[in-house]
């Protein structure tokens, strides 16, 4: 998934924003949103949060987690566990990057929560490493992706699926080898381009 | 990477919110989309469905059926907003926002129909072959009415196009190239979420007659072989992620 | 060796994914002629066992390799051809139902005939959406940003009515801050380059 994929799909996320003008409700296709009025928090599209801050027209809160206090504490429980532990968003990274580069001024400490993200992320990350490592030398069929996010499943995208068909294809090939006799070459084939799979 | 990945995360440790929470993986109750009535559900339910269906197709080897009720409710939707929009002034505060929704939108419905299209005509003898034994069987069809009627024309054009180039041969130009088509890798391994309690989903892991047994619990992420769960993404029980 | 000509083509498909070479008649030509001379060999070879019908057998290897020799070129054949039909099927996507002529001169007519019914197929299927007179999948190709984009013009193009009615002169090497719709197909045809921050 490219991207600029990711980002569409995080920013649906809803965040807090101050606006600094007044208006009525607007009704989405989605929903409503607002009304607004100057110096009240209200809750919009991370989407529309971006907007209205490159128009000025908002300042914007970080959402909970993303504090300082709040991610090393996240932090401290992704070292000691083994497995990933549930992410505080589904889009941390996403939100991370366009809140913290829309909004620095309203967001306190931003280098700091940064710099603590990528640690987070590298964490993980390595974590992913062994697993896939793992999960490859035991040839497994399927595994528990449990609590990894999306832009984490996106890593390993091609890669892992790719990896586990090429497994898939040896097993089977191993199989027929044993069972069967050497193909009928005489049969046309012509495939027009290379074939992912032929059942 | 076994069963015990996953680590359950105690929300009230971090005081979470509730706006964090992924709206996405919510469940409306409506397990089959094709027969419901559409009209029932508010446009933001029709976006979800949207959502789910372009994830789903985008990630899936195979076209999965079509979801033209859907599709007709949200243009609809996005059409009737931008009529609206201009009688709007231009520089309106609100008209700006609008916009920027109809084309996330519009984004969000092409976007799922161009991926159709890449596989109609990447697996076009394929999936024109499964039409019809759908069509034998009474089943409903995959493709919508446009789509068929896309796919017929892309095969006819493609065939004269080769026979033109096969015209050399002497006699009649063969046509065994027929016989041997491009079709979908449905072994190929997707990520998928569980929208609900699914037990005993038969891994094919390729070795033994028959593969394990696996149990999926409500929200938890699996990486499975796509024929293994195929079903289930279809019912609506699994979101490919 | 038999079939080294039509693998050729094979390999030059593969050169060139994403732009198209000049259509190679003669090497097809080439390919072509090898397998009408095999088939006529096995012809020629099947006649005479059959006059002969002694010696049956010791033709049947030869007449083999030719078949398969047969079967390969015409895989790699197909292959080439339809390698060409993906990616002019890009093309449509890319610039739309003309293409630019420095593309054009190198189809086939069989390939130009080709393009024009997949235009129209696409042309057609893409009104069929909806209840509202179609859809133009060519546009929103990407996830909205935001609702105006930074482009340049690369050259003096002149008069452009936007979206809203108004007209702007587009003057090569100028930067515009213009609404994303009325940019999107200007990009595509490279009249703007998009200027990404």
């Amino acid at each position: 998934m490219d991207p600029d994929v990711l980002e569409f799909l995080a920013e649906k996320q809803r965040v807090n924003i101050i606006p600094t003008i007044n208006s009525n409700v607007i009704h989405l296709i989605s929903g409503d949103v607002g009304p607004f009025r100057a110096g009240l928090p209200v809750q919009v599209p991370l989407w529309m949060a971006v907007n209205l801050k490159q128009q000025q027209k908002c300042k914007i809160q970080a959402p909970d987690w993303m504090d300082v206090d709040v991610l090393e504490t996240i932090k401290d429980r992704e070292k000691v566990s083994r497995n990933f532990i549930k992410m505080p968003s589904e889009h941390y990274m996403v939100e991370a990057k366009l809140l913290l580069s829309a909004a620095p001024d309203d967001i306190p400490r931003t280098d700091e929560i940064r710099t603590i993200i990528k640690d987070i992320w590298d964490m993980r990350m390595s974590k992913l490493r062994a697993s896939v490592d793992s999960m490859m030398k035991e040839s497994g069929s399927y595994a528990a992706v449990d609590n990894l996010t999306i832009m984490e499943i996106n890593s390993i995208r091609p890669i892992l699926p790719h990896a586990l068909d090429q497994l898939y294809r040896l097993k089977k090939a191993a199989r027929m080898h044993g069972s069967t006799q050497s193909q009928n070459t005489t049969t046309f084939n012509s495939r027009l381009t290379i074939t992912p799979f032929k059942s | 990477m076994d069963d015990s990945m996953g680590e359950q995360f105690d929300d009230s440790d971090l005081n979470i919110t509730e706006e964090v929470a992924a709206p996405t993986t919510q469940d409306f109750g409506l397990d089959d989309i094709n027969t419901s009535d559409t009209e029932a559900l508010t446009a933001s339910q029709v976006i979800e469905l949207m959502e789910s269906a372009w994830l789903n197709e985008k990630f899936s080897p195979e076209i999965l059926p079509h979801k033209t009720e859907i599709v007709d409710c949200l243009l609809g939707q996005i059409s009737y907003m931008e009529e609206n929009l201009e009688n709007l002034e231009s520089n309106d505060f609100q008209k700006s926002l609008h916009q920027m929704e109809t084309y996330r939108l519009r984004y969000l419905v092409t976007s799922y129909l161009r991926i159709r299209l890449e596989k109609i005509e990447m697996f076009n003898y394929e999936i024109l072959k499964q039409e019809e034994v759908r069509e034998e069987k009474n089943e409903e069809s995959y493709l919508s009415a446009g789509e068929l009627q896309f796919a017929k024309e892309y095969k006819e054009n493609l065939e004269q196009h080769f026979d033109n180039v096969l015209s050399f041969w002497p006699g009649l130009p063969p046509d065994d190239w027929k016989k041997e088509y491009i079709k979908p890798n449905l072994h190929s391994f997707v990520f998928l979420k569980s929208k609900t309690e699914i037990e005993g989903v038969i891994i094919d892991d390729g070795n033994e007659e028959d593969g394990d047994l696996v149990d999926f619990k409500n929200g938890s992420q699996m990486i499975i072989s796509y024929n293994s769960v195929s079903n289930l993404v279809k019912k609506g029980d699994v979101q490919l992620i | 060796m038999f079939g080294e000509k039509a693998v050729e083509l094979v390999k030059e498909v593969n050169r060139n994914k994403d732009s198209l070479s000049p259509y190679n008649t003669d090497l097809i030509e080439q390919v072509n002629k090898e397998i009408c001379g095999l088939i006529e060999q096995n012809m020629e070879d099947a006649n005479a066992s059959i006059a002969g019908s002694s010696n049956t057998a010791a033709y049947i290897p030869t007449v083999n390799v030719r078949h398969l020799s047969v079967q390969r070129n015409l895989r790699c054949l197909l292959s080439y051809h339809h390698n060409r039909v993906r990616c002019l099927r890009n093309m449509r996507w890319e610039f739309g139902s003309l293409l630019p002529p420095e593309i054009k001169s190198n189809l086939s007519s069989s390939e130009a005939a080709w393009f024009s019914s997949y235009s129209t197929s696409l042309a057609k299927y893409m009104r069929s959406i909806g209840d509202d007179g179609g859809v133009n999948l060519g546009a929103d190709m990407k996830p909205p940003k935001s609702l105006y984009i930074e482009v340049r013009c690369l050259l003096d193009y002149g008069k452009h009515q936007l979206g809203d009615g108004t007209v702007i002169l587009l003057k090569k090497n100028t930067r515009y801050y213009l609404p994303r719709t009325d940019c999107e197909e200007l990009i595509r045809l490279e009249i703007f380059e998009h200027l990404i921050n």
